[in-house]
């Protein structure tokens, strides 16, 4: 837990954290021949589908619609790719489990490292974009890291607990795919929440990761910085988040061995 | 005291029915699962000094292992309570951690860091870890193109490079060839004059003995004995669970013959105690004592004993061979063929006791290989039997 002595233990650890996700980032790309540009092509091919449909088909109209959805993918992506990472990163991993002891959440922080630094990438190309577009940010993109911060934490938190769930339920890694499939779309990912009736967009907007989404959206594109009840607001979901996923996760680590 | 272990339980609960998903445990909620409880571990209590190396042995299923998970953290008591002062490295298993698709290099980091190294020490020793395991030409080789041998030398040489207090080391020896098992017992040299305390489970008496201060040993998950280990490795072979015997007498038939006018009732092996028992040491006495029950009076009888070793006919002899009359015999009695320093090396080996007339015509019993006894190296000599010798060097002759 946050206990002063767990955190120093992890601190002593921080080197075995990067080793391990790194040694992951890179095993993602060895084998392939594109090797990291598949992880820049990847939200590329969805964004060109997605803006076809979206923008000629269903005639959505919102300032820089390309920027704006892609940069909704890849936030989406490293909640999506983070959890689904961690969720086998434990049974995933039963050498480590079981010949080894280091401290278990070591395993799962390390596998959102390696989401993170995927979807650090993808920022690049990102901003890549927001250069052909010429997009200038404002002051209000200062906002930006510490909001993307609290949505490594939502990750965290969640990727913790469904992590453990999953050594005890294993169809909790299938449970979660659905779950996230149903958030792409309940998300304002490829529309604006603008899309939905007064009442609906109150609804729409308790999702923690509609807010976080729509206030990174707004400090990089719109040169809005974020209203600070909403800070507030996905900062306390953060916390209890990630306080649940770690209650979660230490009452069930002690059997992990015996369980994988 | 750098290890400590006090009233040590494990317990492990078996469901009678895996439910492995949420959708069979929704089914199953109103249908609680029955669960079997398996105590592995009972009361084991001792303690271990700076600088002890002790070893802990027993039986197969023992609890040897879950003890040392244990005391590594990885598994959790049941009850009781465990100390470990320092920093401890445990190889449960060699090259945790590694990876078929990294390199050697990019293995060498992770499992370092893995067992604890920090980076700069993985920085200073990377070079000297490469150079011991021989893979210098490999550096950038992935490990799934090492054969398993050079795997195996990569993550030992690694291992090695930890400098913990504690050391927790299971059967890690059990694999590779001579010279590997050699690199092995250097290493644990230099760790036991180092003065890092270190526990070793093993099934491999000789070592055990020849770098264990104490032992312990466990017998169906209790602790049978915790002392100096050439004691304790006594009690393990020459005292030994019972056996059951039933197997023996469905095989009999097809494996005796004779025609029973004078019949071996049993056949028994005891130890320098004078016990009865199936376990030796090489070097120490042995004494097989053969039981008859003669039904007619016979003159000199030849009672004979043949020992093999898988189907390798080792040794034979007679009475009547080594020159002892048996005079008359009639009723009940027992020979005894006495070993004075049991030559047999190592292994598991089989015993025919045979009895027939003087001038060897007239079969009265053969049991055909119906008996076994193992026997434990306590040396480092290698083969199936010793040869009492010395060696001598001369220098300028």
């Amino acid at each position: 837990m946050f206990t002063p002595s767990h955190l120093r233990e992890l601190r002593g650890y921080r080197e075995l954290i990067l080793r391990l996700a790194w040694s992951d980032f890179k095993l993602r790309y060895k084998n392939s021949i594109l090797g990291f540009f598949w992880t820049l092509l990847e939200p590329l091919l969805m964004l060109l589908v997605l803006y076809v449909v979206f923008s000629h088909l269903m005639r959505i109209q919102v300032e820089y619609y390309q920027l704006f959805l892609l940069l909704g993918i890849v936030l989406w992506n490293f909640l999506a790719r983070g959890t689904t990472m961690s969720i086998f990163g434990i049974i995933g991993k039963p050498s480590l489990v079981q010949k080894v002891y280091f401290p278990r959440d070591i395993l799962i922080i390390s596998s959102c490292a390696t989401a993170l630094m995927m979807t650090l990438l993808e920022f690049v190309v990102f901003i890549a974009f927001m250069a052909i577009f010429r997009v200038a940010p404002s002051a209000a993109i200062l906002y930006f890291p510490l909001i993307f911060f609290i949505e490594f934490v939502i990750v965290l938190g969640l990727s913790l607990g469904l992590s453990a769930l999953n050594v005890y339920f294993r169809d909790v890694q299938f449970i979660w795919q659905v779950i996230l499939q149903a958030g792409f779309f309940a998300t304002p990912l490829l529309y604006p929440i603008t899309i939905f009736p007064v009442n609906l967009q109150k609804i729409v907007m308790l999702n923690p990761m509609a807010r976080i989404i729509s206030m990174l959206r707004d400090c990089t594109l719109y040169q809005t910085a974020p209203i600070f009840e909403d800070m507030i607001y996905v900062t306390i979901w953060a916390m209890v988040i990630l306080l649940v996923g770690y209650l979660i996760f230490d009452r069930l680590e002690p059997r992990f061995a015996e369980e994988i | 005291m750098t290890v400590m272990v006090k009233n040590l339980w494990k317990t492990f609960k078996i469901p009678q029915e895996r439910r492995d998903t949420l959708f069979e445990n929704l089914i199953g909620f109103f249908r609680p699962n029955q669960y079997e409880t398996l105590t592995v571990l009972k009361d084991i209590n001792f303690a271990a000094e700076e600088g002890d190396f002790i070893g802990i042995i027993g039986d197969n299923g023992s609890g040897k292992s879950t003890l040392l998970k244990i005391i590594a953290n990885i598994l959790r008591p049941t009850k009781g309570e465990i100390e470990v002062d320092g920093r401890m490295a445990s190889f449960l298993e060699l090259g945790v951690g590694f990876h078929p698709d990294l390199t050697v290099l990019e293995n060498v980091g992770v499992y370092a860091s893995v067992i604890g190294l920090s980076n700069r020490e993985i920085e200073e020793r990377t070079e000297e870890i490469i150079e011991f395991a021989g893979l210098r030409k490999f550096e950038e080789t992935k490990l799934k193109n090492l054969s398993s041998g050079m795997q195996v030398r990569l993550a030992f040489s690694t291992a090695v490079q930890t400098d913990p207090d504690v050391l927790l080391v299971d059967e890690v020896l059990a694999v590779g060839d001579m010279e590997f098992q050699q690199k092995c017992f250097d290493v644990f040299e230099r760790y036991k004059k180092e003065g890092v305390t270190t526990l070793f489970v093993s099934h491999d008496l000789a070592s055990v003995r020849r770098f264990c201060d104490k032992t312990l040993l466990l017998r169906h998950g209790e602790q049978v004995a915790f002392d100096e280990t050439s004691r304790v490795v006594d009690e393990y072979i020459y005292n030994p669970e019972e056996k059951n015997d039933a197997v023996d007498t469905v095989e009999e038939q097809k494996t005796r013959w004779g025609n029973m006018k004078l019949e071996i009732t049993d056949v028994r092996f005891l130890d320098k105690y004078d016990k009865e028992n199936d376990n030796f040491i090489s070097g120490d006495p042995m004494t097989v004592r053969i039981f008859y029950h003669s039904h007619e009076r016979i003159a000199s009888p030849a009672f004979g004993i043949v020992f093999y070793y898988q189907d390798t006919y080792c040794y034979g002899t007679t009475t009547d061979f080594k020159g002892c009359d048996t005079g008359s015999v009639y009723g009940t009695g027992y020979v005894d063929f006495m070993v004075e320093k049991l030559p047999l090396l190592d292994g598991r080996f089989e015993v025919t006791v045979a009895v027939a007339s003087s001038d060897y015509k007239v079969q009265y019993d053969w049991h055909d290989r119906l008996y076994s006894f193992d026997v434990q190296n306590p040396t480092r000599d290698l083969g199936i039997f010793s040869i009492d010798c010395e060696w001598r060097l001369s220098k300028d002759a």
